[in-house]
């Protein structure tokens, strides 16, 4: 597998440097108008990777990362929101796993947060940096070598005779 | 999948069963600090609080005495305190003259029920049911673990030795309107269908009564200690059906015309 050529911080235009930072200061924003219903900040970041992953490698690898990196935590604060619905709406116990799941939570989110902090800081810097996992796939799915790379299909816009 | 991709899974994966195991721990030891929250209050001290609330509970509502509520209300608990294997209380039973559908337990193991609720249960056994689960939270000593929850050990001693009447007012507000956890409720719940087995009284009753008050639709959250906080009581009055009696239980019927004694309300 081949793998397009890292760029270096002076070779990144400051917009890009700010267009990947945005992706994980934009969660921050996204997270607090979505509480208490934790998915504002996942909607906000496929619109942003959709928006903005053609710009440039160095934008599209930290969009990808900021967006995979969110669905779990997403989908740990979503089972926690609807677990205490339940319990107060139903007869289910509040028991000590419940609490634990919301400890639990509450700390994969303060995690989350610090890293994202680091990366947003990096970005701004134009360095990469890489998450558990995630870092690697979204390195793969922004710099691979794709066929379509070195063979691009003609022009879209073409003149009408 | 690359390797070292998967080994990052694995990483991030084990980070959040520490994460969860971590949570899990800190809810137990914290789980554990309120259980002994009750003992920094001796049963004495408990009995000084209860006789302040005591007169505060009298000068505010009437007492029923000497007639045949009264006495059928003795009666169903003379049977239930005679059951109990042993306790560290005088328990005091008293009548109050209200519309209210409640009783409460105050510190001291004194417990107080309304003319509403014994209006509303059908028989004698039902109200005894509600009594042993009133029992339950004075043997385990709910009440004072409430109280120390809510106010400060000092604040508990102040009113003990003479405080402010305000404070002893609020407390005395927290004591008949706030209600327990749910983890209490279902302590009392298990010591009153012991305790009423013991007493030769249907264990069943107690699901009787919460069935009748779902019948009646009443507003839980506001008027019943009793109920608790959650406004289903299913699992509730299906534990009380499930309770399995010993082979030789019966219940024994108490000896009184229960129409009669709700007349005399």
């Amino acid at each position: 597998m081949e793998f397009h050529p890292l760029p270096q911080p002076e070779e990144i235009a400051e917009r890009e440097k700010e267009d990947a930072m945005g992706a994980y200061l934009m969660m921050f924003a996204a997270v607090a108008v979505g509480l208490p219903l934790p998915i504002i900040n996942l909607i906000a970041a496929i619109i942003y990777y959709y928006v903005n992953r053609k710009k440039s490698r160095f934008i599209h690898f930290h969009c990808l990362q900021s967006l995979l990196s969110q669905i779990p935590t997403t989908i740990i604060n979503w089972i926690v929101v609807i677990w205490a619905v339940r319990i107060f709406f139903t007869d289910l116990t509040l028991n000590e796993t419940f609490w634990a799941a919301v400890i639990f939570a509450g700390a994969s989110t303060f995690l989350y947060f610090i890293v994202s902090i680091i990366a947003a800081y990096k970005a701004r810097q134009g360095k990469m940096y890489y998450f558990l996992f995630f870092g690697k796939i979204a390195y793969e799915a922004a710099y691979r070598v794709k066929p379509e790379d070195e063979n691009p299909t003609g022009p879209v816009n073409k003149p009408p005779f | 999948m690359r390797s070292s991709t998967l080994r990052d899974l694995f990483i991030l994966l084990a980070i959040g069963a520490v994460l969860f195991a971590g949570g899990y721990y800190l809810v137990k030891q914290i789980g554990k600090s309120d259980i002994d929250l009750s003992y920094e209050v001796s049963i004495k001290q408990e009995e000084q609080l209860g006789d302040l609330f005591k007169d505060m509970i009298e000068n505010k509502y009437t007492t029923i005495k000497d007639n045949k509520a009264d006495s059928a209300l003795q009666q169903i608990t003379q049977r239930l305190i005679k059951a109990l294997d042993s306790t560290k209380y005088r328990y005091e039973f008293t009548l109050l003259r209200s519309e209210e559908i409640n009783a409460f337990t105050i510190p001291g193991a004194n417990i107080y029920m309304f003319s509403g609720l014994m209006q509303l249960a059908e028989t004698p056994e039902e109200v005894a049911a509600v009594l042993a689960h009133e029992i339950g939270h004075a043997e385990k000593r709910h009440v004072v673990s409430k109280l120390m929850k809510e106010l400060s050990i000092t604040a508990i001693l102040g009113v003990i030795s003479g405080g402010d009447p305000s404070v002893l007012t609020q407390v005395l507000k927290e004591i008949i309107r706030t209600s327990f956890d749910r983890k209490q409720e279902e302590e009392a719940d298990v010591f009153a269908l012991e305790l009423l087995e013991k007493a030769g009284i249907a264990p069943k009753s107690l699901g009787r009564f919460f069935e009748r008050l779902n019948e009646k639709d009443l507003d839980y959250n506001k008027n019943l200690e009793i109920l608790m906080t959650h406004p289903h009581n299913d699992k509730r009055i299906e534990q009380s059906r499930r309770y399995k009696t010993k082979n030789d239980f019966k219940a024994i019927p108490f000896d009184m015309d229960w129409k009669k004694v709700q007349d005399s309300l």
